[in-house]
């Protein structure tokens, strides 16, 4: 008997408690490394999604009603991303997803989401092919494909003929190059690339070969160790080309490591700590309130990835289905995020945003007046 | 063709050439007295870069006094690694295990071993990224001679270079240490029955030629501008290739192969693109493997 009226007490109150939420909140799917080699990253955008989450819930949410992120730990490991892809598939209170992190589980879970319909945005799957696997995947991230051709025409303009690109000789450094090159020669200009090694340490002889041909301009496809080392032995052979790169460069470790000789070097880039515009200081200075450190241009990613989503969920309204979130998504045209203004194509679905022109100068990045 | 940027091009070549001469002097060393690679010199040579770095960093003493400190760095490494990988393989006295093939390559994994764990510790305790070195240590400061960039770090290596093939030159042949070391390099057995110490012979093999190494990490650390924990792999391989062209066990001939190397490497760029210039060493390694099984400077009796 008292055993009947302890479970009767207990659904009663389960109910009263359930009830009311399920109709109130609205649910997404967030999955990223939370453990594991890449928890650096994962751990980023759970602080920078959960202050977009707090932000847009304390603004009054979707009409009203509160949305929950739910957090699962991918360990960068494309079968987890899978496990996790049909878990949120099966909770049918899920109608959009956020994450993965790399290109390699982003794409295994992509397949997941394709079959089964349901909006997945990563806020940083760079793979050409993540968003050829079908209508329902979207990022926030810029590739090469926009990168390659915005810098080109920004040479262009500036009046160089003649470019000399070094790219390093993988996947990403091919797609920088070739991005920019096919581009830069369709506006009439001539470029030539020259790969080099992953590992290289000696660039003197590569740079020799770039002085004899004499270009206006030399465009790096490299990160920051490589592009450290190459800007400081230009220095040293006395080259006085200027330097123009991706925003790959885009670290302060460039500086610490290359000193005075990156100065000058210049590059566009997504994410500026320093933009003094009102949005990107009041993420930066609530970051290091809540966090106790600066955010990164990872966190900037998934601040604003978290953001298009719950724009996408406003606009849906209160009781969408997860197409309707898919088509509310690639309907977003220039979200003010801190990455800049995004606008997903609606063909294509990949993003593009306003590229910041910046600038090293006196060891500090500096955004360039646009012109 | 025959320009200025040629004459550029060889300079970065020869300093790409003694920089690998430098790594390649040590390894010779060792090789030629115990007839085995030892895997772990590359790591002396990150060790080396990184005791300059740290005392650079907290001290800031000048560069010759850096130097001098990482030498003795490294001939405690090299004392170390040999009580560590080597030593337990000596540890049979008779005959037979003396002449064991099986006993005298065991190190080789046993140096490989250590160099894993030395650099791991490296990159637990550093982190694998490059480190931040001050710029007014850089070896970068340019001396421009008629449109040709040399830099202050090409004199210093080649002086050190110099110094180095020199000084090791003069123990080997004038020294009675040297004669030991030549001794054993020649004949272990033969030199244990006329009453020379073998073992004393062989740590004096590791602690110079694991100085000569770690002072090459930190000189090539301060030229290039980087110093991380996987450092010494790239230019251990060029050594290696340098050391099998100048006919394994004689360093004159390393040095020359691997400044044939450098600017073999360095000339190549203008032709090919850069991403084949590894092609050129392990080009030049098979066709002395296939052609030149001696080495490239032919046969020789003398060793070390």
């Amino acid at each position: 008997m008292k055993s009947l009226v302890r479970t009767i007490v207990a659904v009663a109150l389960g109910a009263a408690l359930v009830a009311p939420a399920a109709a109130q909140e609205i649910y997404i799917g967030y999955q990223a490394p939370l453990t594991g080699t890449q928890s650096q990253y994962g751990e980023v955008f759970r602080n920078a999604a959960t202050m977009q989450l707090e932000k847009f819930n304390a603004a009054g949410g979707v009409g009203g009603r509160k949305v929950v992120i739910v957090w699962e730990d991918s360990k960068s490991d494309p079968k987890e991303a899978v496990a996790i892809g049909r878990k949120f598939v099966d909770d049918k209170r899920i109608v959009g997803v956020l994450g993965d992190f790399a290109s390699g589980p982003s794409m295994a879970v992509g397949e997941v989401y394709a079959k089964e319909g349901m909006a997945q945005l990563s806020q940083t799957a760079s793979h050409p092919d993540y968003t050829k696997i079908s209508k329902w995947q979207f990022r926030n991230i810029t590739t090469q494909a926009q990168e390659g051709p915005y810098n080109a025409k920004w040479l262009k303009d500036l009046g160089v003929k003649n470019v000399a690109v070094l790219a390093l000789q993988n996947d990403w450094g091919l797609s920088a190059a070739e991005n920019f090159q096919k581009s830069f020669e369709q506006l009439g200009g001539k470029a030539t690339t020259e790969y080099f090694n992953p590992g290289t340490r000696d660039f003197r002889s590569i740079l020799t070969k770039v002085q004899r041909t004499n270009p206006d301009a030399v465009y790096l496809a490299m990160f920051y160790e490589e592009g450290a080392l190459l800007l400081q032995q230009a220095k040293q052979l006395g080259m006085k080309v200027p330097f123009y790169s991706t925003s790959a460069l885009y670290a302060p470790k460039l500086i610490e490591l290359g000193g005075d000789a990156v100065d000058g070097m210049k590059l566009t880039t997504t994410f500026d700590a320093n933009n003094p515009a009102a949005n990107v200081r009041a993420f930066v200075e609530d970051y290091k309130k809540r966090y106790g450190q600066e955010p990164n241009q990872f966190a900037a990613q998934g601040y604003d990835a978290t953001g298009i989503m719950l724009e996408a969920l406003k606009r849906a309204g209160p009781n969408a289905t997860r197409a309707q979130v898919r088509d509310a998504l690639a309907a977003t045209k220039d979200y003010p995020g801190v990455t800049g203004a995004t606008t997903f194509d609606p063909q294509t679905r990949e993003p593009s945003k306003t590229l910041a022109k910046m600038e090293v100068k006196g060891g500090k990045f500096v955004v360039m007046p646009q012109q | 063709m025959f320009d200025v940027h040629f004459l550029q091009q060889i300079v970065n070549g020869l300093s790409l050439g003694l920089v690998y001469a430098l790594v390649a002097i040590g390894f010779t060393l060792i090789f030629g007295v115990l007839n085995v690679v030892n895997f772990a010199h590359g790591e002396v040579y990150t060790i080396g870069a990184f005791a300059g770095l740290l005392l650079i960093t907290s001290v800031a003493p000048p560069l010759f006094a850096v130097l001098l400190v990482v030498a003795a760095v490294g001939a405690l490494t090299g004392f170390g690694l040999e009580r560590l990988a080597f030593k337990p393989f000596r540890r049979f006295r008779d005959e037979a295990s003396i002449k064991s093939r099986a006993m005298r390559e065991a190190t080789l994994l046993s140096s490989l071993a250590l160099s894993i764990v030395a650099r791991e510790v490296l990159d637990l305790a550093f982190g694998g990224e490059m480190q931040v070195i001050p710029q007014s240590y850089l070896l970068q400061t340019p001396i421009m001679i008629g449109g040709v960039a040399l830099t202050d770090g090409n004199l210093v290596i080649l002086g050190a270079s110099i110094l180095m093939l020199a000084g090791l030159q003069w123990m080997l042949y004038r020294t009675r240490t040297g004669l030991a070391i030549r001794a054993v390099s020649n004949n272990v057995l033969g030199a244990q029955f006329v009453g020379i110490n073998t073992e004393r012979a062989i740590v004096a093999t590791f602690l110079v030629g694991s100085m000569l190494g770690a002072v090459a990490g930190i000189m090539v650390g301060l030229y290039d501008g980087s110093i991380f924990p996987h450092m010494g792999f790239g230019p251990a391989v060029k050594a290696f290739v340098a050391m099998v062209m100048g006919g394994l066990s004689s360093i004159p001939g390393a040095v020359i192969s691997a400044l044939i190397l450098g600017v073999a490497e360095s000339v190549a760029t203008d032709f090919v693109s850069a991403g084949w210039k590894d092609l050129i060493a392990y080009g030049f390694l098979i066709v002395t493997l296939v052609f030149f099984p001696r080495g490239i400077f032919g046969y020789s009796r003398e060793r070390v």
